[in-house]
């Protein structure tokens, strides 16, 4: 461990620390363009110049090649290092065009900040300055060439880090230019980071363009909520509207980024149509006029006759008090997820999880073998995508077994598996690669139990087994959208047996919504939507209550859903967002977003994380003032703050006065919701979250039930109903921006499939079922198993009319 | 001087009471003196004084040569006001200028600093000598865009931000503005 002198500071690094860290570990900040912890040093742009006085070689160095060696002493504010940090801006300000005021990195700029520090005012040279023509990059992120200081920092970060090869560094010399060769929507579906990674203004955030300087921004630490993972974000609001959402470093989850999905979708809170008042049958009506309705209507009913449907995508606040306002009023539910098998996909996960051997998203890089079973990453949790990568970068096989043509930003073997085989190969694999010698009781009597390779069919690759066998640090990445609930259980013991292995394993699952997992907590087995829907169609419930919920986005089946809210009597809907189900509701009553509300979410590895109310709700001034000048009224209240704590509404239906006060209503929550009691005060939360101690769950390791042999090949095609990276998750549905990266409506069908159909790729094929036809367009994919089809929850796809499978002869060429 | 005063103090009653009277005779001999003189004071409103155009008072936002209005809303001159009396909303116009959508003031919290002036990097927001404001309703005080926008440029009758800044607007697209290259040809590949 060196010791060097900084400054006449000494410290003791670890080998290998650039100077420019070491730095950074005493608080001194040297000034840096090209250098980004994630993305290293290459010494590119000159301006973190220090001066070694003692050490190898002596003189002006750049502190981020400069690797601390013992003895060394660097002093940052020698005049000379001074002097030529004050040259290199002037040279990089020699081309900059006067645009300060009109862009939009002023005030959060690096370069106007070093310039201004370092005490560059006029403009010496008196030549013309170089100018770039600059190129429309889709919808997210703005492009200014002229700006560009030539830090290659987005180049590094879209190719190497990203993987993504559409967007780079072109021509020579005093043509460098970083864009695509042609104009066009930019590829990667982490281009937002670009806004936050470029040091000048040469990438903006689209979306938030003009609507405020950094220093007006109320901005807040938020969590994003569009998919499982639970990314580390910052908030910006303005005047009363989201404005926009950066990524927040995270050493234990996202590190340094985020995707466009969580970068992006939170337009549904600053909506135009956003339901802002209550509703009784459609009239605007008063929040306590419309909640004494409902209430007096609920209590009409028998407690039987009235269920709840909650959903993953409220915070664990309000899926604590749905369930205990349904177990005090003996409603049925609440319903948590669409059916029995979703419910137990992620109850398995969730108990299965245990302290030892779950691996959080930061520490997927440090992974030398990833098995991926049933999960489409870059679709499902698009940071999932970004963490492998960095894996694969530093040479971990990586292995998908998933039915579907999955697609990374890295080279990594796939192996077509139909859903049903998808335990089936991974119980091969793990017998192909682990000796059973050495293993103890269970774990030896588990590996006898898995399957070896059947007699006939495709073998599964050598290499796969052999990469596993030798590997150090295994992770198993397991999804839950198409998996069974007995595979969820199985990659458990699979990471088991590597541990019982000698092996450093780790498990990871990724689940469907960023609060399955307090979902998956507080469920019940015996309440589902489709069940509690059955029951509806029936005639057996008479008034149905949604909170947060809009089962016209998210249940697969839509004829049972038509049938029971046509028969139901009572549609009580608790929303902030103007869904199909909401216009259709007897008793609207508006939720507040989590940007107003704050609230706890459990992401996919039990980490519990507080995301912090960001504002105090209300019309957004852009709507009051229809765009012109806020409406010269004054008064003390808040326009549009109607909308109520979803878990406060529901509380109060069930006619329970709840405390108003926020500390008051935690104490009481913790109190009422035993199953989550012990959670930490929200102040109290690391930033980092904390990660849920388990109980213990020794028994029930190596229960899995054992994969049983496919059964014999229907002739029907089953349907894989698919997450998109845009488009198919709920709430990013909702921001426009995101709207024209969606993809195009398609069915996924394999090769062989294909041929045996006599479809060709991109053929319009009509699919009949029961509720009438489907069209859509055929996408041949040669990756994909056979005897499946894959449909995206696309919005505009009727998917929900498609049930579970079809047969051959109802698919035709349209 | 102490000394002196010491001397000269008066010695007796007599004394004093002549002091005292000549005192008295001589301020009067003073206002009799003014009495007869043209009087100096200038009456107010009836005469209104020209103030140097440096005054800081009522401010405007001004208009380029061009007549297009000078604000792109950067918001400087809001985040520098000591008393933040300054709001508005920038927005883009269909050929890429950027301005205020809505800019207001609100001069009963204006405390006339100029620093918003001195912030401007267009010449736009000026103070003016125009220091009669008074209302007696405050909500007049607040001033619209359409209350401040003046149709002249100012004490800067000349500049055009839009000129010399890099980005493309009706004034001038790349390569176009002052002081700039063609843009350069990212495809040659001559050194
Ligand atoms: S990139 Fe920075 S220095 Fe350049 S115009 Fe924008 S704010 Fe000013
Ligand atoms: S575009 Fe931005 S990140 Fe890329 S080289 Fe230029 S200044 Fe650096
Ligand atoms: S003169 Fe001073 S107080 Fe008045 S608007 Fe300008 S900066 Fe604000
Ligand atoms: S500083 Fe000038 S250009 Fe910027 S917002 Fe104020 S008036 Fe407009
Ligand atoms: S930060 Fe060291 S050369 Fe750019």
């Amino acid at each position: 461990m060196p010791k060097l002198i900084i400054d006449d500071r000494e410290i003791e690094v670890a080998t290998g620390t650039k100077v420019i860290e070491a730095a950074a570990q005493l608080g001194i900040s040297i000034p840096r363009f090209c250098y980004h912890p994630a993305l290293g040093s290459v010494g590119a742009c000159r301006v973190c110049a220090v001066k070694v006085l003692e050490g190898p070689a002596k003189g002006i160095q750049m502190s981020c090649m400069l690797e601390a060696v013992d003895g060394m002493q660097v002093s940052t504010a020698d005049r000379e290092a001074v002097e030529f940090r004050r040259y290199v801006i002037e040279w990089l300000m020699m081309n900059h065009p006067h645009d300060c005021p009109v862009c939009d990195e002023g005030g959060h700029c690096l370069l106007q900040d070093m310039t201004v520090s370092g005490g560059h005012g006029l403009r010496r040279f008196p030549g013309k300055k170089r100018t770039y023509p600059d190129q429309d990059l889709g919808p997210l992120v703005q492009h200014e060439m002229n700006r560009c200081i030539h830090c290659y920092r987005c180049a590094r970060f879209y190719q190497q880090f990203c993987g993504y090869r559409d967007l780079g560094v072109l021509g020579i010399g005093n043509r460098t230019y970083f864009g695509r060769t042609a104009g066009g929507r930019l590829e990667s579906p982490f281009s937002g980071n670009l806004s936050d990674i470029c040091p000048t203004g040469v990438f903006t955030d689209k979306p938030s363009r003009f609507i405020g300087r950094r220093w007006d921004y109320q901005r807040t630490p938020t969590v994003c909520i569009h998919c499982s993972l639970g990314c580390h974000a910052v908030t910006s609001v303005r005047y009363r509207q989201v404005a926009r959402q950066e990524a927040r470093m995270s050493a234990a989850v996202n590190g340094w980024f985020l995707c466009d999905r969580g970068r992006y979708g939170f337009f549904y809170a600053s909506r135009a149509d956003r339901p802002r008042q209550a509703a009784i049958k459609g009239e605007t009506a008063g929040m306590e006029e419309a909640l004494a309705h409902a209430r007096s209507r609920l209590e009409a009913l028998a407690p039987a006759a009235v269920a709840v449907i909650g959903s993953p995508r409220s915070s664990t606040e309000v899926l604590a008090l749905t369930e205990r306002a349904a177990r005090l009023r003996g409603w049925r539910g609440p319903a948590f997820f669409a059916d029995v098998g979703a419910a137990l996909k992620v109850k398995a996960a969730v108990s299965r999880l245990e302290a030892g051997l779950a691996v959080s998203l930061g520490e997927i890089d440090q992974a030398d073998f990833i098995l991926i079973v049933g999960a489409d990453p870059i679709n499902e949790a698009p940071m999932l995508a970004l963490a492998l990568r960095q894996a694969a970068q530093k040479g971990a096989g990586v292995w998908v077994v998933d039915p579907r043509p999955v697609s990374l930003p890295f080279e990594f073997a796939h192996i077509p598996t139909a859903p049903k085989a998808l335990g089936a190969v991974l119980g091969r694999l793990l017998r192909k690669s682990i000796e059973p010698a050495g293993l103890d009781g269970p774990a030896a009597r588990f590996h006898a139990s898995l399957p070896g390779d059947p007699a006939s069919g495709p073998e599964l690759p050598a290499r796969a087994a052999e990469l596993l066998a030798a590997s150090r640090r295994p992770i198993i990445v397991c999804g839950t959208g198409i998996v069974a609930a007995e595979w969820v259980e199985l990659a458990a013991d699979a990471a088991l047996l590597l541990r019982a292995a000698q092996k450093k394993a780790g498990l990871f699952y990724v689940l469907a919504e960023a609060n399955a997992f307090a979902a998956g907590l507080l469920t019940q087995l015996d309440s589902t939507t489709d069940r509690v829907l059955k029951a509806a169609a029936e005639g057996d419930i008479q008034a149905l209550v949604l909170v947060e919920n809009d089962p016209f986005a998210t249940f697969p089946d839509r004829r049972l859903l038509e049938q029971a809210l046509a028969r139901i009597e009572l549609l009580i809907v608790l929303d902030y967002l103007d869904t199909p189900a909401s216009r259709r509701a007897h008793v609207f009553l508006p939720t507040q977003t989590l940007y107003e509300s704050g609230g706890i979410f459990i992401n996919q590895e039990g980490r519990v994380q507080y995301s912090a109310a960001a504002f105090a709700g209300g019309t957004p001034v852009r709507e009051t003032g229809g765009r012109d000048h806020p409406p010269r009224v004054y008064g003390s209240g808040l326009p549009g703050a109607a909308p109520q704590p979803a878990g406060q509404l529901v509380a109060r239906l069930a006619g329970e006065e709840i405390p108003i006060d926020i500390r008051a209503q935690r104490e009481y929550f913790s109190e009422q919701a035993s199953r989550l009691a012990g959670l930490p005060d929200t102040e109290r939360l690391p930033p980092d979250g904390l990660r849920l101690a388990l109980r213990n769950i020794s028994a029930e390791r190596f229960k899995s039930m054992l994969p049983p042999v496919p059964a014999a090949e229907s002739d029907d095609i089953e349907i894989i109903l698919t997450e998109r990276t845009f488009g198919t998750e709920e709430l990013s549905t909702y921001s426009a921006c995101l709207e024209t990266l969606e993809d195009e409506t398609f069915a996924g069908v394999s090769r062989q499939d294909a041929e045996a159909l006599g479809i060709r790729d991109g053929d319009r094929i009509a699919i009949r079922t029961e509720n009438g036809a489907v069209e859509l367009a055929a996408r041949v994919c040669d990756n994909m198993a056979a005897g499946a089809m894959m449909i995206p929850r696309l919005r505009r796809l009727p998917w929900q009319t498609l049930g579970k499978s079809i047969r051959r002869r109802d698919i035709r060429k349209a | 001087m102490r000394v002196d005063l010491i001397d000269k103090e008066p010695s007796g009653p007599i004394q004093a009471v002549w002091e005292g009277a000549r005192a008295i005779a001589a301020g009067f001999a003073l206002t009799l003196k003014h009495l007869f003189r043209k009087p100096i004071t200038e009456e107010y409103p009836e005469f209104k004084r020209p103030l140097p155009s440096r005054t800081r008072a009522r401010i405007v936002l001004t208009r380029d040569p061009d007549g297009g209005e000078r604000c792109v809303a950067c918001y400087l001159c809001s985040a520098v006001c000591p008393v933040s009396c300054i709001s508005m909303q920038s927005a883009e116009r269909e050929d890429g200028r950027r301005y205020a959508a809505w800019f207001r003031i609100n001069f009963a919290r204006c405390i006339y600093c100029g620093l918003c002036e001195e912030a401007c990097p267009t010449s736009s927001i000026q103070l003016t000598p125009m220091f009669e404001t008074c209302e007696r309703d405050i909500l007049k005080l607040v001033y619209e865009k359409e209350d401040l926008l003046v149709n002249h440029g100012g004490k800067d009758p000349d500049y055009n931000f839009y000129k010399h800044a890099g980005v493309v607007t009706a004034i001038g697209g790349k390569g176009e503005h002052a002081g700039e290259d063609q843009p350069v040809n990212v495809r040659s590949n001559m050194p």
